[in-house]
């Protein structure tokens, strides 16, 4: 023929190979010819690549259901789904449960675990996506942030001027609410302000904050008394929630219009309980107990109503049916008209909106947008979760269909009786699903043993919504899809058997069906291998980040703040501290050295070009600081109070030496907000922030009557608990009017980082659990094909094998497996991690250890699970596996 | 059991079974459609609809030779029914009758060359 002139190919084989196993006899010739004959025209008219492309594609428009179904004319109509039927599909279900227990334990139990397992993760993610989102006006709701371009510089962060929120809402109509909200902001983090309350002889520091009138019209907290217009209309009012209505007063009715003593920086003042709320559920990213009027506190100090001061958050509430992108391009220039620019700097702010549901979840700011943050992890961990749902279906399928030579007969003798095809399908699809059913009730049991733990494990308050209908609507949609994916190929392929096959003798797996497993195997080793080396990497930095040394020494520092009489009193509070057993040394300092947050070109230099400006971290401290901090002096000396002179000099770091490009530095004069003097010191560099923000320059300044901030104490090593009473004798004595309160540096400076942290745990304890469900599959097939070979291994044995010849040959082919499946996830697992680690301004190197790590773990597994079934294959005694031949 | 009468891809086929007799199988049919259409049409919906088409009675199949392009398998030849040929005239009379009762106004012009 004309076609086959030409140097024809042939069509791809592999499509008819799938054809032939899957595809109803009677309808496989007609549609191969079919196939065949198209394939060689569109050849001769477009060419052999796009014939192969073609194929493919007409292939594929034969899927349908018919395919698989016997032809419809010779059906007898049977009672495939009679009550009968189904009592004995049924009952040979249950048989083949109980017959083989081992296998069956697998089977179930491993997908138990990966079900169970992902459960909990779809929990945990549940409650990360439910935060914030819970207010009825959320959609409305925006919080205003701010991108300050300082020459080629751009920091982005929520800290907007405390007059903002008034001034918005007054001047662009479509913001319909504003309040302003107060938070000790940090770079990375937003901490809480505890102050203190008293009624009577009750004092307690409690957690809150300022917050404008439209506050709880906006925000969608309810009130137990007063109403959201009201609650903090009053200059005097204060919101206090249920609990500290009912740890100060006996309850929220009695709390109600009563007043309180409020001890603020500024002194007391008497405040009225306008409003009580309930207490803030977990579900909010904001937790407070109290909120107070913000005018008042605005009113108040001057250095709040200042629009160069960028120290709040601003909430919007914009009009229903606003486009948000039109009301940003509105705000954007906003901050120009009020903000004076000093002469000569490069400074510009820009405004713009965040949806308020976002932002906990989208908490980075890249280039100044909302990109990524948390939302990474709850990616994260959505993979790992499917992907432990992947690989326990693997094993569910690959065991199944490992078994399913067993059932090889009853399909042989189901068929003779005159069960249809598509009968059979629905009994192993049937069979599939109710395991599956089994499976998930005992994996909601391991879910609930396991919530405990594992509310531990992700520090939240979780549980199984039984409550919720949508919970059990998915979770029958998971049986129904696992059941009907795992039950597929068995369903599929015994039904396609041949009774005469099957009843005439053994039935031995094809090559083709071996691959098919083994595919799978290899598929889900790989899974399991990258879920290693991501474990092992995240792990790895997170301890990276943990152990990191940050030019200082975080461990035996306490802080307390620097407040009420103990700013006036500091330097007895200094001198007596210092004669206290367990206390080294004392200081204080505006901020603590791991949040040292605000940063700007503030700093003049001998030598300095103007037009770019670098932006440095300046702090005052006192003459201990370094000294106590344990930071090294590169160069010069430390502050000290033997000079007269050292109020106005100043301590820099090296990176500040070399952005400032001085060659003798010690003795250099630099300027910082109108203050001149020269450098004494060179110090080694500290980090000042996380580890997510790159090493800044620092330049420290002496500030004798520092009357903000922290004091910070150097404690004896193993001194802490006499340290704690010491301090706390000495605070009560010197400032009574407040509870003695104090933070350890090193615990604050984990929660830097707990989020990490918590990700770190989770995919520890997943990762484990994906490997442990992956080695119960691979066990699983090791005693198959254990059972399959026994034979093959006895004969072996008998013309003269050795033990470890036969032990060899039978992990040979496993081990293979894994081989490949490390060679797919390697590569893979490198390019995942790398992006992750990108994120990161200090970050292990994916070194090459790791990876061979995963891999000896993996195969050292294998050999673990498999060994024993080689081991005892080898040691059957062939007389008793060959009697019967 | 019938889904509706005739569907739209369904009457091409039909049509195209009547055109090709007695030389009417899955590739021949696909293969005009598309010199028809100009559209692709692969031979496993052709497959399908006739499959339809059989199911309603419209036409009827009996295995025909088979050529070396088929790798020796044979095919399956297609001949509209009587009910078939029913359908088809019904079809056609419904599109007449709508056809001759467009005024001259109802169909925006357009040129045909």
């Amino acid at each position: 023929m004309a076609s086959r002139d030409h140097k024809s190919s042939a069509p791809p084989s592999i499509v008819d190979n799938i054809l032939r196993r899957f595809c109803t006899s009677h309808l496989v010739e007609e549609i191969l010819g079919d196939l065949h004959e198209r394939y060689y025209l569109i050849e001769e008219k477009e060419g052999t690549v796009e014939a192969k492309r073609r194929y493919w594609r007409e292939a594929i428009a034969y899927l349908r259901p018919a395919m698989f179904i016997t032809d419809p004319s010779q059906l007898t109509p049977t009672n495939a789904i009679s009550p009968a039927m189904l009592t004995n599909y049924f009952k040979i279900a249950l048989r083949n449960l109980t017959r083989q227990k081992a296998f069956s334990f697998l089977n179930l139990f491993g997908l138990a675990l990966g079900i169970g397992c992902s459960l909990l993760i779809f929990i945990w993610i549940q409650s990360e996506r439910s935060v914030d989102n819970f207010h009825t006006n959320g959609d409305q709701l925006y919080q205003v942030y701010m991108r300050a371009y300082n020459g080629d510089e751009l920091e982005t962060s929520y800290r907007t001027p405390a007059p903002l929120p008034t001034e918005l809402k007054q001047t662009i109509p479509e913001v319909e609410y504003a309040s302003g909200f107060a938070k000790v902001l940090r770079l990375s983090q937003q901490g809480d302000i505890y102050e203190a309350f008293q009624v009577g002889d009750e004092k307690h520091k409690m957690k809150g904050s300022r917050a404008g009138t439209d506050f709880f019209t906006m925000f969608s907290y309810p009130l137990l008394h007063g109403t959201p217009e009201t609650a903090l209309s009053d200059p005097k009012s204060v919101a206090i929630s249920r609990s500290m209505a009912n740890l100060f007063f006996s309850s929220p009715e009695d709390a109600f219009g009563e007043t309180m003593i409020f001890h603020t920086e500024r002194g007391k003042q008497e405040v009225k309980v306008t409003a009580i709320f309930e207490d803030i559920p977990s579900t909010s990213s904001d937790q407070f107990d109290y909120l107070t009027n913000w005018d008042t506190w605005v009113e108040n100090d001057e250095f709040k109503q200042f629009w160069g001061h960028f120290g709040t958050l601003t909430y919007v509430q914009l009009q229903a049916n606003t486009n948000p992108d039109l009301v940003a391009e509105k705000v954007a220039d906003f901050l120009t008209d009020y903000v004076d620019v000093p002469e000569g700097m490069n400074l510009r702010f820009e405004l713009d909106l965040h949806p308020f549901s976002e932002r906990y979840l989208y908490n980075n700011f890249e280039n100044g947008q909302p990109n990524g943050g948390r939302i990474e992890y709850v990616r994260l961990l959505s993979i790992v979760a499917i992907f432990i749902l992947f690989i326990a279906c693997i094993n569910f399928m690959n065991l199944t269909t490992a078994r399913s030579l067993r059932r090889a007969k009853e399909v042989g003798v189901r068929k003779v009786a005159g069960a249809d095809r598509r009968s059979l399908i629905y009994q192993f699809m049937g069979e599939a699903v109710l395991l599956t059913l089994l499976a998930t009730l005992l994996a909601l049991l391991l879910a609930s043993v396991l919530m405990p733990w594992y509310n531990t494990l992700t520090e939240k308050q979780l549980f199984l919504p039984f409550a919720n209908p949508i919970f059990w609507v998915g979770l029958l949609g998971l049986i129904l899809t696992v059941g009907l994916i795992a039950g597929s190929y068995p369903a599929l392929f015994l039904s396609a058997l041949l009774p005469v096959r099957v009843l005439k003798g053994s039935l031995k797996f094809s090559t083709g069906n071996t691959r098919f497993r083994q595919g799978l195997v290899v598929f889900q080793f790989a899974l399991s291998a990258l879920l290693i080396i991501a474990t092992i990497v995240i792990t790895r930095q997170t301890e990276f980040i943990q152990n990191k040394h940050l030019g200082y020494d975080r461990e035996n520092v306490i802080y307390l703040r620097l407040e009420g009489d103990l700013v006036d009193n500091y330097l007895t509070f200094k001198e007596e501290a210092l004669r206290m057993p367990g206390i080294k040394h004392v200081d204080r300092s505006a901020q603590t050295p791991h949040q040292m947050g605000l940063s700007g070109s503030f700093v003049r230099w001998p030598g300095m070009n103007e037009d770019n400006p670098v932006s440095f971290t300046p702090s005052s401290v006192g003459y201990d600081f370094v000294k106590l901090m344990g930071i090294e002096v590169v160069e010069g000396r430390d502050f000290s109070p033997e000079f007269a002179t050292d109020t106005s000099s100043f301590l820099v770091s090296e990176l500040a030496v070399q952005q400032m490009g001085l060659k003798d530095p010690i003795g250099s004069e630099i300027t910082i907000f109108g203050k001149t003097g020269p450098i004494v010191g060179v110090i080694r560099d500290f980090h000042t922030q996380s580890l997510h923000q790159s090493l800044r320059p620092v330049v420290l300044d002496v500030k004798e009557g520092l009357n903000f901030g922290t004091i910070l104490v150097r404690t004896q090593p193993g001194m802490t608990k006499e340290a704690l009473a010491s301090l706390e004798e000495v605070s009560q004595r010197l400032n009574p009017a407040y509870p003695f309160t104090y933070r350890f540096l090193d615990d604050e400076y984990h929660t830097l980082y707990q989020s990490e942290q918590v990700v770190a745990r989770l995919s520890n304890a997943f990762g484990l659990l994906a490997i442990f469900i992956s080695c119960l599959g691979l066990l699983g097939l090791a005693m198959f094909a254990a059972q399959q070979r026994v034979k093959e291994m006895s004969i072996r044995k008998v013309l003269g094998a050795s033990v470890s010849q036969i032990f060899t040959l039978f992990t040979k082919d496993f081990l293979q497996l894994v081989g490949m499946a490390l060679l797919i996830a390697i590569p893979t697992a490198w390019l995942a991690m790398n992006e992750w680690l990108q994120g990161f301004a200090f970050r292990i190197n994916l070194s090459w250890w790791i990876f061979g790590l995963a891999g000896v773990f993996c195969l050292g597994i294998t050999m673990l699970a498999i060994g024993y079934q080689a081991f005892r294959t080898a040691q059957v005694n062939p007389t008793s596996s060959l009697r019967n031949e | 059991m019938r889904r509706s009468d005739l569907g739209e891809f369904e009457e091409v086929v039909l049509l195209s079974v009547a055109v090709l007799t007695p030389q009417a199988y899955s590739v021949a049919i696909a293969e005009a459609l598309e010199e028809e259409t100009g559209k692709t049409v692969t031979t496993g919906a052709v497959h399908a609809a006739l499959q339809r088409l059989e199911k309603k009675g419209f036409v009827n199949s009996q295995m025909g030779e088979a050529t070396p392009e088929r790798g020796g398998r044979r095919k399956r030849l297609f001949t509209v029914t009587i009910a078939g040929s029913r359908i088809l005239h019904e079809v056609q009379a419904v599109r007449n009758r709508l056809w001759n009762r467009i005024a001259p106004q109802g169909l925006p012009q357009i040129n045909l060359t």
